[in-house]
């Protein structure tokens, strides 16, 4: 079977008067919406308030009792699902790979079925692979549950890529993350953002993955949308006191010079401690297992450095062990002033560093983050 | 052609057999679960035995018994057991054994005695999930039944085994028809005393 | 206590390599047909749910009859031979291939069925390519209680002129030729004990493979 392209790029999405009952409640009520072509949307709010059931009325998951979608002009109740669907990528959070299918079989399930033959979705998977940063050849074969939740997180976004679909909806993709790890991602998917200039529509219930990644961030409370704009419309003029305190605006007269490292660090964790005789191939299973992407190397007591998972998997020589590769990372006291730790993460393009109490260390400093409790 | 009066005993002799024998799966039953609860090994080997000797079929398990025990209603008895043991055993035991470890602790701590554990606690847990292994059990008594009439144990089967011989139709569905009525009997009279024995708040 | 060659005169007398050949053909057809009727009910009654309940139910009491009983009943209509004993293995087989496809099919987890529609599979896709594998594990249990089923009803078969092990034990019983009994019968148990093991086997591989659960 072959779906036919409905559209190749976006130019507008729009809701009008979109409601969905819920029992004897609203999911959704009476939402006007306008996307634009090329942005990435943030669909945010309370639970309940409507995001999720937004998202899936687009890709009719959900059909709506009132009011119509319609994307550049044609209503999608007018389409065969399946084939609107094909036409969209999707992530969620709890990615939902195949258990029973190897990461290549994942990837290239819809080209599969769209008669691809197996050398061009072969081809594809490797490139999609290569894009998310995961060795085809590491990856290929292996089974979902072999890999760790960030591993398994990129593979969900490269199935949502498999066929280059012009709109990508995505339903809190790092929510189940932990934080070092998300902000990574965040990062990663970034970049992938800009490269690939598509639209996007992002759920998520946290604020400062909102800020970071969102061109224009929408409000949703009580199945109604409260006010839509840009990060800084939101921050500095919000629409009311639910607003104000879903982006924080209090914390906005914080004076970052009296605040020192440790009121902003994240706290260290022992799953980040690896030892330096242990072998980089060996390190690579092990953070899969541990489930992060970045670690420090100690020997002993003493820090020799920071590596991250995707360097270790571009140097795999087999002899090498962790305290040949760790990159030097940088070390704060816990009474250093945050401004000054800032401006020198920045200024060397780094984005963590390990805050250390005499010999121990106590937290990590992820510069975004510190940022956005700042906000 | 078969009377009445002939039907009617073999379906009396089949009841006894199947009772009979689903008393003595009993008796031995439980105390084998009970004595599991405290013994790793004798469960080890009384489930694996009773899940081997379900695989085997019936026909070669009434078979056996012959060289060993003759024929008649004993070596039937016998036969059917083996069968009917594995499932009262095995619910009995899941039953007994599926208790919340906090409420045996609490138990002990305000004083009851393993015994009175065993009687107020777990048997009444385990009061569901035995019934379905007895109705089960009995069910499968009823099926067997039939069979050893070949080994002389009297009962329906014997009508089906008459029937055989001269190929009478009528002979063999007035064996078969009383021995199907008495299995759906046997299940919806056991399903209505496993309601009634399930404590209300287990009930769905 | 017996010996090797009175196993060997007992085994050559009966003719049991080619008594337990025919029990291995009765038992197979029965079984494939099984599996084949027993998964198609299975996604019938997934498929159309309302229909689960009353197939069930009747399932469950076609599961009560004796199976010498079920066997004599299908006698007038197949006649004698192999016919009414695969029936018999049939009909009572459907019922827990069929009970455990649907719990599997309806038990597959939502996040994996959800992500189906969502990159846009279609209804039978969706079964094809994700339901029914991940319920491989679930319905290779309902097949492994099949197969013990088909074990047992095939060996009575014997009884109903159907060939097979069933066959020597019958005449063993009938001759009073202990030997027989006793060779046949550990060979009938050996067998089923075996397939039974070897079932146990793959269905433990598909879990590792499939299994969610």
């Amino acid at each position: 079977m072959q779906t036919e392209r409905l559209f190749d790029r976006i130019d507008s999405i729009q809701f009008k008067g979109v409601t969905k009952k819920y029992g004897s409640g609203f999911a959704v009520k009476d939402l006007d919406l306008e996307i634009e072509g090329g942005e990435l949307l943030i669909l945010i709010g309370p639970s309940g308030s409507g995001k999720t059931t937004t998202l899936r009325i687009m890709n009719r998951m959900i059909e709506q009792d009132f009011g119509s979608v319609t994307i550049n002009g044609i209503d999608t109740r007018e389409v065969d699902p399946v084939r609107l669907r094909r036409n969209m990528g999707y992530v969620i959070q709890n990615i939902g790979l195949f258990p029973h299918m190897t990461i290549g079989e994942n990837i290239g399930l819809v080209p599969k079925l769209e008669g691809w033959d197996k050398k061009k979705t072969e081809g594809r998977v490797r490139e999609l692979l290569d894009f998310v940063s995961l060795p085809p050849d590491m990856f290929m074969n292996r089974y979902p549950r072999q890999l760790s939740g960030g591993q398994q997180q990129r593979v969900g976004l490269a199935r949502a890529m498999a066929m280059d679909p012009p709109l990508f909806l995505m339903d809190e993709p790092f929510g189940a993350l932990d934080p070092i790890l998300r902000k990574q991602l965040q990062k990663e998917f970034l970049k992938i953002k800009n490269e690939i200039n598509r639209t996007i529509v992002f759920v998520t219930h946290d604020i400062e993955e909102a800020l970071i990644l969102g061109d224009r961030i929408a409000i949703m409370d009580q199945a109604k949308l409260v006010q839509m704009g840009p990060p800084e419309e939101l921050i500095f003029n919000p629409a009311n006191d639910l607003v104000a305190d879903i982006v924080d605006t209090k914390r906005k007269f914080k004076h970052m010079d009296t605040l020192n490292v440790k009121d902003l660090m994240s706290p260290f964790e022992q799953k980040y401690v690896f030892e330096g005789k242990m072998n980089a191939c060996d390190a690579v299973e092990e953070m899969a297992n541990r489930d992060i992407e970045t670690a420090f190397v100690f020997d002993g007591d003493e820090l020799l450095g920071q590596v991250t998972m995707m360097d270790l998997m571009k140097c795999r020589m087999k002899s090498q062990n962790l305290a040949d590769v760790a990159r030097p990372v940088r070390t704060f006291q816990p009474l250093d002033s945050v401004a000054v730790a800032l401006s020198e993460l920045k200024k060397n393009g780094e984005y963590l560093a390990i805050v250390m109490n005499s010999k121990h260390p106590i937290g990590i400093l992820i510069s975004d983050e510190v940022l956005l409790k700042l906000i | 052609m078969v009377v009445i009066e002939t039907v009617l005993d073999a379906t009396w002799e089949h009841i006894i057999l199947v009772y009979t024998t689903l008393f003595v799966s009993i008796v031995v039953s439980i105390p084998l679960a009970f004595a599991s609860l405290y013994s790793k090994k004798l469960e080890f080997v009384v489930m694996k035995f009773a899940n081997m000797v379900q695989a085997v079929p019936s026909f070669a398990v009434v078979a056996i018994m012959v060289p060993f025990l003759g024929i008649g209603f004993t070596p039937a008895v016998v036969a059917i057991m083996l069968r009917a043991l594995l499932p009262i055993i095995k619910n009995t035991y899941i039953g007994l054994s599926n208790v919340d470890p906090a409420l045996i602790d609490y138990a002990e701590g305000i004083g009851l005695s393993q015994w009175q554990i065993n009687r107020h606690i777990r048997l009444p847990n385990a009061y569901p999930a035995m019934f379905a292994g007895i109705k089960f059990a009995g069910i499968l008594a009823n099926s067997i039944a039939v069979l050893t009439a070949f080994i002389g144990s009297g009962g329906l089967g014997e009508i089906i085994f008459q029937g055989l011989i001269g190929y009478n139709t009528r002979t063999l569905l007035a064996g078969a028809i009383p021995a199907i009525m008495l299995a759906i009997l046997i299940d919806l009279s056991f399903t209505m005393l496993e309601k009634k024995v399930t404590p209300g708040y287990m009930k769905k | 206590m017996l010996t090797i060659q009175d196993i060997a005169g007992v085994w050559d007398k009966h003719l049991m390599t080619m008594r337990t050949i025919e029990h291995l053909q009765m038992f197979s057809v029965a079984l494939l047909l099984s599996i084949i009727i027993g998964v198609t009910v299975g996604v019938f009654i997934y498929m159309k749910p309302k229909t689960a309940n009353p197939v069930l139910n009747f399932l469950n009491i076609v599961e009560t009859i004796p199976d010498l009983a079920l066997i004599v009943l299908l006698l007038p209509i197949l006649k004698l031979g192999a016919g009414p004993t695969i029936a018999a293995c049939v009909l009572y087989s459907i019922l827990p291939i069929a009970r455990n496809t649907y719990t599997g099919l309806r038990g597959v987890d939502e996040q994996y069925t959800c992500v189906a529609r969502a990159i846009g599979l279609s209804r039978s896709e969706a079964l094809f390519k994700v339901r029914i594998p991940l319920s491989l594990p679930l319905i290779a249990g309902g097949i492994r209680i099949a197969l013990v089923f088909c074990m047992g009803v095939v060996t009575l078969g014997g009884l109903v002129a159907a060939g097979g092990l069933g066959t020597v034990l019958q005449n063993g019983i009938q001759l009073y030729d202990k030997e027989a009994i006793i060779v046949a019968g550990l060979w009938t148990g050996l067998l089923a004990v075996l397939l039974d093991g070897f079932a146990g086997i793959i269905e433990k591989k598909l879990h590792e493979r499939y299994g969610t659960w």
